[in-house]
C-alpha cells in the first residue's frame, strides 16, 4: 500500500528527497564556516568566505523551498488519490465496504488515515535529509579529527535514544489523555446536539453538572502528562547541556595539544549541536512510518474489504417486463418465501416481522443474497446480474434513504410534475420559500421529518424504473397526505410493477393485492378489505 | 434559503477577548507569576552556556591549562537550566489547563441554557463548531503553541540582553536582521490568516461531503448516483488539497525570506567580532560567543515567527466562544401561574419565527389539570410550535401563556452518549438504580436494557451501542418519568418507528402521561380519538375543538381528516 503510494508520485519524491538532503547539507555547513570566519585574521578572505557563505545560503533557501513544496505536494496528492479510491470502494455496486464499520469511522478512514498513508511520500523525502545532514556533519568531524568525531558521533545518536526511552511511556501516555481529552470535547459536542432534549426535561443544570465532571476528569489528566512532558524536555536539556560540556572538554584539550585549531573547536562545538536537527527528523520518521503503516493497514482492509453479493455478467432483461418471482427465498426472517408479482401490479408486502421485511428488500435491491432460493426478475436469477444493471431496473426507495446536500430539485434528479404531485412533494416545494431551488441542507436537514419523506419519495418516483419497491413511505407525513399518496400511487406508476412493503392501511387498500408475510412465509394473500376481515394477525399488524 | 435569516451568535471584540482572558487568570496569578518568573530564570540560566564556552576558547587560546572552571560551570548550567525548565513548563501547563478548563467550563454552562431560538436562528452548526472546532483550537494554543510561542520570545529577548553584554556593538549588528524579521511575519500574517481560515473551511466542506456520500452509500447505489458523488468528493478533495498546497507555497517563501534576515544578521556578528577582536575590543571567545548566540537565535526565531498564525486563528477562536459566554442571561421569564383549576393557558398567542410570517394567530386554549388533549392537523398547521410554546422552549412574539410544570418529548429524539443509566439521569440527577429501572419497566424498556452487555452501564449513543428508533423513544419517555412534570407535553413521539413499531410506543405513552395533564401532538389519529378532547389546528389557528364524537358529528375538518383515516381501514 505504502509503496503504491509512494509509486504514484516516484519523480516528485525522489526530486523532494534530493533537495531536501541538499539543504541539510548547507545547514550542516554553517556551523563549519562559522568556525573557518572566527578564526580568520584577513579581512579580505573573511569577505570572500562571507561570500561562500552567502552561496550557501542561497543553496539552502532554493533547496527547502522547491524541496519541501514538492515533497509535500506529491503526499498531498497521494492522499487524494487513496480518498477518491476508498470513495470509490464503498460506492461500488456489490456493496460491503461499510459492513462492521460506522460512517464516522469510514470518513476518519478516508481523511485522517489516507492524510498518514500518503504522508509517507514526505516521510522518504525527510529520511534522505536528515540522513545527508548527518553524513556530512560526520565526514566534516572525522576529517577535523577523529576522536572527536567518534565521540560526536557515537555520542548524539546516544542521547537521540535516551531522549527517545525517556519520550517512549510518554507517548503511551499521551493518547490515552488525548482520548480523555476528545471525550471531554465530545460530551460538549453531544449536549448541545441534544439540547431540544434537554430543554424539554429542563435538565440544563444536570448536563451543567455532568459536563463539569467531565471537565475535570479531563484535566487531571492532561495536568499528569504536562508534568511529564515537562519532565521529559528538562532531562533532554540537560542531557543535551552536558553533551556540550563534554564535546566543548575534549575538544578544548585536542586544542590545547594543538591536535585542532580554534576555529575547528568552534566548529566542533556548534556541529554537535547542529547533529541534533538530523537525529530528530530521523526519530520523527520513525514514528511518522509506524503511524503509516497503520493507517496504510486500515485503508487497505477497506479497499480489499470483500463485496457483499457477488458480482454478476448476465445481462439484466430488456426491455423489462416487471414481474418478479421469489421461490423458497431463505435469509433472515424469510424462511421458504414463495412469492409471484405480475407485470403491472401495484402489490402490497406486509410482514410485522422487521427482519423479513428488511430481508426482501435486500434481495430485490441486491444488497444481499439469498441464503437459499432464487429471486427472479422476468425469469432472470438475479445473483447473475451485474447488481449495478439490475438497479437500472429495480429500485429499491429505503425508508430512510438520505437526502443530498443540494437543492430540492437536485436531490430529485429529474423534474417530474407527475412524481411530485403523487408524492405530495408539490406541497412542499410550494411551502419553501425559493420552490424547487430550496437547498435542503446537509442530509436535508433543513426540512422536516414529513418533508423530507415527501421528497424521497418523489425522487424513487422520478426515477421511473420498471419496478419500484417503497419501504413504509409515508410513516412522518399527515393522515390526509398519505391518503393523497395513497390515491395517486397507481397513477404516477402505469404499467409499472410496484411493491409497497408497509403496514399503512392508507396505502394497503390502494394495492391491488396483499400478501401478509408471517413465519418467513406468505400465510395470506387477497385484498386489504378481505384481510382485514379474515386474518387476525393482519388486523393486528395493519390496524393498531 | 433561509440564508438571510441566519443570525449567527456574537463575537467577541479583541479588547473583550484580553479582558476576558485577564479575568480567567486573574484568580491564578500568583501560580502565573511563579510559573513564567521560572522560565524567565530557567532561560536566562541556559543563556550563560555560549559565554562559557567562549571562557573555553579563550583560555585554549592564551595556552592556559585551567579548563575546570568553565567546564564544571557548564555541568551546572545544563543540570540548573534543565530543571528549572522542567518545574517552569509544568507551572504554565497548569496554569494553561486550569484555565482552560474554566474556560470550556463556563462556556458549555452557558451554551446549554441559551435560548433555543437564539441557538436555532444561528443554525445548531454554528454553537457545535464552536464547542467543538474552537475549543479545541484554543486547546491546541494553550498547549503547544503559546508555551513554545513564549519560550521562544523569551529566548529572543534573553539572547538579543546577552549578545549587548558581551558587547552593545554585537547587539546593533545583529538587529539588521530585525526590519526583515518584522517585515516577513507581517506578510505572512496578512496572507496566512485568511488562506488558513479558507484550508479549514475546504476541510469541513470535504468532512461533511464525505459524511454524507459514505453514510448515503446505500442510497447513492440505489439511485446509481455513484459518479456523481465521487465527482463531488473529487472536487471538495481538490480544492482542500489546492489550497493546502497555496499554504505550503506561502509558509516555504516564509522561511526563504527569513534565510535573508539569517544571512545578513550573521555577516553582521562576524563582521563585527571580526572588527573587534582585530582592534583588540574583545576576545576571540567573546567573539565566538557572540556568533553562537546569533545562531541560536535561528530556531526561536523561525519558530515564533511560524506560530503567529497558531495564535492568531486561536485569538480568534477564543473571541468565538468570550462572544458566547458573554451572552446575557435572559431574564428568567416571569413564571405566571395558570389561574384557577387550569394546567395550562394560552391567550391571545401568536408566534413568528421569522419577522412577517406568523405560524399561530391568535390562539386561546386552556387544559384543565388531568386533562389529556390531542392536537390534530396537516404538517405545518402550528401543532409543534403551539406544543413548544406551552413547553417553553420558545418564547411567544405575541400573547401570553401560562403553565405549571412542564416537561416535553420532542420530535427529536437524542441519545445522550455514555452509560445509559446517565442519560436517565439527566433527567432525574439524584434517582436510584431501582427508580430508573422503575421508569424502563412502565416504558416497556426494561427487558432490552437488561439485555445490553454491560445492562443499563452500557454506552449507548454516538460511539457506543446503537439503539433503534422505537427503543429512543422509549427511552425519551422514561426520561420524561423521572424528570416528572405536571404536564407533559408530546409531540410526534410515535411518528418515525413506522407502524410496526406504534403500539407498543402508544402503551409506554399512555404510561409515561399517567396522572399528568397531557398534551399530545398526534399523528396517528386513534391517538387523539382517545384523548378527553381535541383541539384542530389549521393554518396557525384553532378551528375546531371537542370530543371525537362531538366534532364527527359536528362534520368539519377533523370528521374529514378521520374519514381519510377510516377509509384506508375499513
Amino acid at each position: 500500500m505504502l509503496r503504491q503510494a509512494i509509486g504514484g508520485q516516484r519523480g516528485a519524491v525522489i526530486l523532494g528527497a534530493f533537495l531536501l538532503a541538499l539543504h541539510q547539507a548547507t545547514e550542516a555547513l554553517i556551523p563549519v564556516l562559522i568556525g573557518v570566519m572566527i578564526d580568520e585574521t584577513e579581512l579580505s578572505s573573511l569577505l570572500s568566505w562571507l561570500g561562500v557563505l552567502a552561496g550557501v545560503y542561497v543553496v539552502l533557501s532554493f533547496s527547502y523551498r522547491f524541496g519541501g513544496r514538492i515533497a509535500e505536494g506529491s503526499a498531498e496528492r497521494a492522499a487524494h488519490d487513496l480518498r477518491l479510491r476508498v470513495v470509490r470502494r464503498v460506492l461500488h455496486a456489490g456493496g460491503g465496504a461499510e459492513d462492521g464499520r460506522l460512517p464516522g469511522a469510514l470518513t476518519t478512514i478516508a481523511t485522517e488515515d489516507v492524510r498518514r498513508a500518503g504522508a509517507v511520500n514526505l516521510v522518504v523525502a525527510v529520511a534522505a535529509a536528515g540522513l545527508s545532514g548527518l553524513a556530512v556533519g560526520t565526514v566534516v568531524l572525522l576529517n577535523t579529527s577523529l576522536p572527536l568525531g567518534l565521540l560526536v558521533l557515537l555520542g548524539t545518536p546516544a542521547l537521540a535514544w535516551l531522549g527517545h526511552l525517556l519520550a517512549k511511556p510518554l507517548e503511551r501516555r499521551s493518547s490515552t489523555e488525548q482520548e480523555r481529552a476528545a471525550h471531554a470535547s465530545g460530551v460538549a459536542a453531544d449536549l448541545v446536539a441534544g439540547l431540544r432534549v434537554l430543554k424539554g426535561i429542563g435538565a440544563e443544570q444536570a448536563a451543567v453538572e455532568r459536563y463539569r465532571r467531565t471537565s475535570r476528569d479531563s484535566l487531571a489528566a492532561t495536568m499528569r502528562a504536562a508534568r511529564a512532558q515537562a519532565l521529559q524536555n528538562g532531562l533532554v536539556l540537560a542531557l543535551t547541556g552536558l553533551f556540550v560540556a563534554l564535546v566543548a572538554y575534549i575538544g578544548a584539550r585536542l586544542a590545547q595539544e594543538g591536535t585542532i585549531s580554534l576555529g575547528q573547536l568552534v566548529s566542533s562545538v556548534g556541529l554537535a549541536l547542529f547533529l541534533m536537527g538530523p537525529l530528530h527528523l530521523l526519530a520523527w520518521v520513525n514514528s511518522e512510518l509506524a503511524q503509516a503503516r497503520a493507517s496504510a493497514a486500515r485503508v487497505a482492509e477497506v479497499l480489499a474489504a470483500p463485496p457483499a453479493v457477488a458480482p454478476g455478467s448476465t445481462p439484466a432483461p430488456s426491455p423489462v417486463q416487471g414481474s418478479v418471482r421469489l421461490r423458497g427465498v431463505r435469509l433472515g426472517g424469510l424462511d421458504g418465501l414463495d412469492l409471484e408479482v405480475r407485470p403491472g401490479e401495484l402489490l402490497g408486502v406486509v410482514a410485522p416481522d422487521p427482519a423479513a421485511a428488511s430481508a426482501l428488500l435486500h434481495c430485490l435491491g441486491r444488497s444481499a443474497d439469498p441464503l437459499g432460493g432464487v429471486v427472479e426478475l422476468d425469469g432472470v436469477d438475479l445473483t447473475g446480474v451485474d447488481p449495478a444493471a439490475l438497479r437500472e431496473a429495480i429500485l429499491v426507495a429505503a425508508h430512510d434513504a438520505d437526502l443530498f446536500e443540494g437543492t430540492v430539485l437536485e436531490n430529485l434528479g429529474a423534474h417530474t410534475p407527475a412524481a411530485l404531485a403523487a408524492s405530495g412533494a408539490d406541497e412542499v416545494i410550494d411551502s419553501l420559500p425559493e420552490g424547487g431551488q430550496s437547498l435542503v441542507g446537509e442530509r436535508g436537514n433543513s426540512l422536516s421529518g414529513g418533508q423530507r419523506q415527501r421528497v424521497a419519495l418523489a425522487r424513487a418516483l422520478a426515477a421511473d424504473r420498471p419496478v419500484l419497491v417503497l419501504h413504509e413511505p409515508t410513516t412522518a407525513v399527515d393522515a390526509v397526505t398519505e391518503a393523497r399518496i395513497a390515491a395517486g400511487l397507481r397513477e404516477a406508476r402505469p404499467g409499472r410493477t410496484t411493491i409497497l412493503v408497509t403496514t399503512s392501511p392508507a396505502l394497503l387498500a390502494a394495492a391491488d393485492r396483499v400478501v401478509l408475510v408471517d413465519g418467513g412465509r406468505v400465510a395470506a394473500d387477497a385484498t386489504h378489505a378481505e384481510l382485514v376481515h379474515e386474518s387476525d394477525t393482519y388486523r393486528t399488524a395493519v390496524l393498531a | 434559503m433561509s440564508a438571510p435569516e441566519r443570525h449567527l451568535l456574537p463575537v467577541a471584540t479583541p479588547a473583550r477577548t484580553r479582558s476576558a482572558v485577564r479575568e480567567l487568570v486573574r484568580p491564578h496569578r500568583r501560580l502565573a507569576v511563579y510559573g513564567f518568573g521560572v522560565m524567565v530564570v530557567a532561560t536566562a540560566t541556559g543563556l550563560a552556556t555560549q559565554p562559557l564556552l567562549g571562557w573555553v576558547i579563550d583560555l585554549v587560546a592564551a595556552g592556559e591549562g585551567a579548563l575546570l572552571p568553565p567546564i564544571a560551570l557548564l555541568v551546572v548550567v545544563a543540570l540548573a537550566a534543565g530543571a528549572l525548565t522542567a518545574l517552569g513548563l509544568a507551572k504554565v501547563a497548569q496554569l494553561g489547563e486550569t484555565v482552560l478548563a474554566e474556560l470550556r467550563e463556563h462556556f458549555v454552562a452557558r451554551a446549554l441554557t441559551l435560548p433555543l431560538e437564539q441557538v436555532e436562528r444561528a443554525g445548531s452548526g454554528d454553537l457545535t463548531a464552536r464547542v467543538t472546532a474552537d475549543v479545541s483550537r484554543v486547546a491546541d494554543a494553550v498547549r503547544s503553541a503559546l508555551p513554545e510561542l513564549a519560550r521562544s520570545a523569551l529566548t529572543i529577548v534573553l539572547t538579543l540582553g546577552a549578545l549587548a553584554l558581551v558587547d552593545w556593538r554585537f547587539f546593533v549588528a545583529a538587529l539588521i536582521a530585525v526590519p526583515v524579521q518584522v517585515l516577513t511575519a507581517r506578510w505572512y500574517v496578512r496572507h496566512a490568516v485568511p488562506l488558513y481560515a479558507a484550508q479549514r473551511t475546504a476541510a469541513g466542506a470535504q468532512q461533511q461531503q464525505l459524511l454524507e456520500t459514505i453514510g448515503g452509500a446505500p442510497t447513492v447505489r440505489a439511485f446509481l448516483r455513484h459518479d456523481e458523488h465521487l465527482g463531488r468528493v473529487e472536487n471538495r478533495s481538490l480544492a482542500a488539497v489546492e489550497l493546502t498546497m497555496r499554504g505550503l507555497r506561502l509558509a516555504m517563501g516564509f522561511y526563504s525570506r527569513l534565510h535573508i534576515a539569517e544571512y545578513a544578521g550573521l555577516a553582521a556578528v562576524l563582521i563585527t567580532g571580526f572588527l573587534l577582536v582585530r582592534n583588540g575590543q574583545a576576545s576571540i571567545g567573546e567573539a565566538t560567543a557572540a556568533a553562537l548566540y546569533f545562531h541560536s537565535l535561528f530556531g526561536p526565531v523561525n519558530t515564533a515567527l511560524a506560530l503567529l498564525d497558531d495564535a492568531q486563528s486561536a485569538t480568534a477562536a477564543l473571541a468565538r466562544l468570550v462572544g458566547v459566554t458573554d451572552l446575557p442571561l435572559p431574564a428568567p421569564a416571569a413564571h405566571v401561574e395558570p389561574s384557577g383549576e387550569a394546567a395550562v393557558e394560552v391567550r391571545g398567542l401568536g408566534h413568528a419565527y421569522v419577522t412577517g410570517r406568523p405560524v399561530l394567530h391568535d390562539v386561546d386554549l386552556v387544559v384543565a389539570g388531568g386533562e389529556r388533549v390531542a392536537l390534530v392537523g396537516a404538517s405545518g398547521a402550528g401543532k409543534t410550535t403551539l406544543a413548544k410554546l406551552i413547553a417553553g422552549l420558545h418564547t411567544p412574539t405575541g400573547g401570553k401563556v401560562a403553565a405549571r410544570g412542564v416537561g416535553m418529548v420532542t420530535q427529536e429524539v437524542h441519545v445522550f452518549a455514555g452509560p445509559l443509566a446517565e442519560d436517565l439521569r439527566l433527567a432525574g440527577p439524584d434517582a436510584t438504580d431501582d427508580e430508573l429501572r422503575r421508569a424502563l419497566s412502565l416504558v416497556g424498556a426494561l427487558d432490552w436494557a437488561q439485555a445490553l452487555p454491560d445492562g443499563l452501564a452500557t454506552v449507548v449513543g454516538e460511539g457506543g451501542h446503537r439503539l433503534t428508533p422505537a427503543q429512543r423513544q422509549q427511552l425519551a419517555l422514561a426520561r420524561l418519568i423521572l424528570a416528572d412534570p405536571e404536564v407533559a407535553v408530546l409531540d410526534e413521539a410515535t411518528a418515525e418507528a413506522g407502524s410496526a413499531g406504534a403500539r407498543v410506543l402508544e402503551r409506554a405513552i399512555d404510561r409515561a402521561s399517567d396522572g399528568r395533564t397531557t398534551l399530545v401532538v398526534a399523528h396517528r389519529l386513534t391517538q387523539a380519538a382517545s384523548a378527553d378532547r381535541i383541539v384542530v389546528m389549521d393554518g396557525g389557528r384553532v378551528v375546531e375543538t371537542g370530543t371525537h364524537a362531538e366534532l364527527l358529528t359536528a362534520g368539519g375538518r377533523y370528521a374529514a381528516l378521520w374519514r381519510a383515516w377510516s377509509d384506508g381501514r375499513s
